[in-house]
């Protein structure tokens, strides 16, 4: 007679885990559709509403392509710290250091657009990077973990800009935000700007690094067998902080693409959770920076699905939780995703 | 009230909430488990509680459904983590989204609905008319006195002077040796995981029902990540949580003192000075004691899934 038994195998193949992600989001799409109908909301319906909204009118594709940028960089900010092993959870708040940054070069500075732009520019990459660099140290001379103090910024970056768009800084005609910013991000598509092929050519560039020059190939090495790389003679440590730098100013940058081309204003709540759904769209990616791209336009699908759907009574609040639903069961797949089945005779 | 009784009531009251969380991340962390989950646990704890309270107009009965939904989302992270053996981080993460989303997607319907009952304060005879602790600390809600005294001092003993604490914590330090030992290492990860999820629920409902005492979205604002560092800051002992608790109690009661005053610093900035001082007090006492690190050290296995049948 023959048996079957499970048996775990070190890596999950890539194929398995693929199918996994898609099953994750079905299922949980499944939950949220049925509890919306135990609200007494026709889910079918609520569906065919999204869907219309969201790809019938160039409205919706214009709304999705604004989610999509800063999603885009978030996410790929979350998954460059994974490559070498690091957690940065904390692209929340580097977000709004970014858009913080951004937002004193073009409030304060007086210049022609084609100056204050790169400036912001530079202001977003140097704000998210200064805002992972206490992190970074710490992990890197004390082992302290930066799963942790990455998340505890979040809250210090999110009052900071609270704080100064509402008092300080802020527009006397506008009641929480600080004036409209003159310097602006060019858009090419209706209301869509230069954020979103920027957005990509920053993800595809990382991504070839990453996987051709020798700079990536150490990084990834460190970031699956730290000791072993230690003992090949990579140094590690300088790798570890160029990395988290480079996490907490890419998710800089979002913030100053969504000041600069999208808001034009700072303000409080301006991110939107992009942050924490970076994580998403980095785990559904498993980390690899191309498919952060895709993974970043499906996320902006169900967030936008969300916004849609608040003159329903659905909340942003609600997108936050069908995300940590799918985050939990792609978790769950990717494990399951490490065992085959084998047969002995018997 | 006099300055002092006042910055001290207000430590111990809002320490509370987070030495309660940070008991019940000891109580995970200990077996192994990092429950990166807390944030979202308290946030169904404190819906819980308040929805509970405003039908049955009882803090007891509040407070045991808030530990019982506390439970219940912990057997679901149990069950992902410790029999499933998915990434713990990622399901920590997955179960703060989903409370904290949950929470404040329910919670529209309470928003801003302070609490119909309360924990009412017991003076303890005698001890109540000292004189700074007597307001401040002897005057509290039964629940100070469960989780600065009762609690610690129970789990203490529990984990370091019982035969089962031996085997509790061998499950967290090494799994492999405890299991050949013929301990139960599932059987205790995933009790000890659904155990600290309560506490950790049970938290959320003190913020509401004694703290804060009212539901509005963001209420619990990070205090579950302040909690999980505390755990690290405590050295994964119960004793040191709830004091690495009360010292954060002190520092946000300085905040409100600060803001009650109307010390000449903006209140937002007040208002970050938990956040920076958790962040300061996980890196500096590693740079500043090295020879700590060994007694302070996490357990071995913290984080790793344990597979018998994989070496």
């Amino acid at each position: 007679m023959a048996t079957f038994r499970f048996q775990r195998i070190p890596s999950a193949s890539s194929g398995v885990a693929f199918a996994a992600r898609a099953a994750a989001i079905l299922l949980a799409l499944a939950v949220a559709g049925l509890i919306l109908a135990a609200t007494g909301a026709d889910p079918l319906d609520l569906g065919w509403q999204v869907i219309s909204a969201s790809f019938s009118s160039s409205f919706g594709l214009e709304d999705l392509a604004l989610l999509v940028t800063p999603l885009i960089l978030t996410g790929l900010s979350v998954a460059v710290a994974q490559q070498i092993g690091a957690w940065n959870i904390g692209a929340e708040g580097q977000f709004y250091a970014g858009a913080f940054g951004a937002a004193v070069v073009g409030l304060f500075v007086p210049g022609p657009p084609a100056f204050i732009l790169p400036a912001m520019f530079a202001a977003g990459l140097l704000g998210g990077a200064l805002w992972i660099l206490i992190p970074t140290l710490a992990r890197a001379y004390a082992n302290v973990n930066e799963l942790i103090t990455t998340l505890l910024l979040n809250f210090v970056a999110i009052l900071l800009v609270f704080y100064v768009s509402t008092s300080v800084w802020r527009d006397r005609t506008a009641n929480s935000a600080t004036p409209r910013m003159s310097a602006e991000i060019p858009e090419f598509w209706g209301s869509v700007h230069w954020g979103l092929p920027i957005a990509v050519l920053v993800a595809v560039a990382v991504g070839l690094c990453l996987a051709f020059s020798r700079w990536g190939y150490e990084v990834r090495l460190v970031g699956s067998n730290p000791s072993a790389a230690k003992y090949a003679g990579i140094p590690v440590r300088r790798h570890l902080i160029a990395v988290m730098l480079l996490s907490g100013a890419i998710a800089g940058l979002a913030g100053m693409l969504e000041v600069a081309g999208t808001v034009h204003r700072l303000q409080g709540g301006i991110s939107n959770n992009y942050g924490y759904l970076g994580i998403m769209v980095a785990v559904l990616a498993r980390s690899s920076a191309i498919g952060v791209i895709f993974s970043a336009a499906l996320m902006a699908f169900i967030l936008n699905s969300g916004i849609i759907l608040q003159t329903q009574g659905l909340t942003t609040s609600a997108v936050l939780a069908i995300t940590g639903l799918i985050l939990f069961l792609t978790a769950i797949g990717d494990e399951l995703a490490h065992y085959r089945i084998t047969r002995d005779k018997a | 009230m006099d300055l002092l009784t006042g910055l001290f009531t207000t430590a111990f009251l809002a320490g509370g909430v987070l030495a309660l969380a940070a008991l019940g991340e000891v109580l995970a962390e200990r077996v192994g488990v990092v429950n990166l989950g807390v944030e979202g646990l308290m946030a169904m704890g404190a819906l819980t509680a308040i929805a509970t309270v405003a039908a049955v107009p009882s803090p007891s009965i509040g407070f045991l459904a808030a530990l019982a939904v506390g439970a219940l989302f912990g057997m679901v992270f149990a069950f992902a983590t410790v029999i499933l053996r998915a990434n713990q981080v990622l399901c920590g993460l997955a179960l703060t989204l989903m409370g904290s989303g949950l929470a404040s997607t329910i919670g529209r319907a309470y928003s801003g609905m302070p609490a119909r009952a309360v924990f009412p304060g017991v003076e303890v005879p005698i001890l109540s008319t000292l004189p700074v602790l007597g307001k401040a600390f002897f005057s509290q809600n039964i629940l100070v006195y469960l989780i600065y005294i009762i609690l610690p001092v129970g789990l203490s003993i529990l984990m370091f002077r019982t035969r089962h604490g031996l085997n509790l914590r061998a499950v967290g330090e090494n799994p492999a040796a405890a299991d050949a030992a013929g301990i139960p290492v599932t059987l205790i990860r995933f009790a000890y995981v659904t155990a600290g999820s309560a506490l950790a629920a049970g938290a959320g409902a003190y913020l509401t029902l004694t703290f804060v005492p009212s539901w509005s979205d963001g209420v619990v604002a990070g205090r579950g990540w302040i909690a999980v560092a505390l755990v690290i800051f405590a050295g994964y002992r119960p004793i040191p949580a709830v004091l690495s608790g009360l010292l954060f109690g002190f520092i946000t009661a300085l905040g409100f003192v600060g803001q009650a005053r109307g010390w000449p610093v903006a209140p937002a900035f007040l208002s970050m000075l938990p956040y920076l001082g958790t962040v300061a007090f996980i890196i500096v006492p590693v740079l500043a004691f090295q020879r700590m690190r060994r007694i302070m050290a996490a357990p071995a296995a913290l984080g790793l899934p344990y597979y018998r049948d994989v070496r």
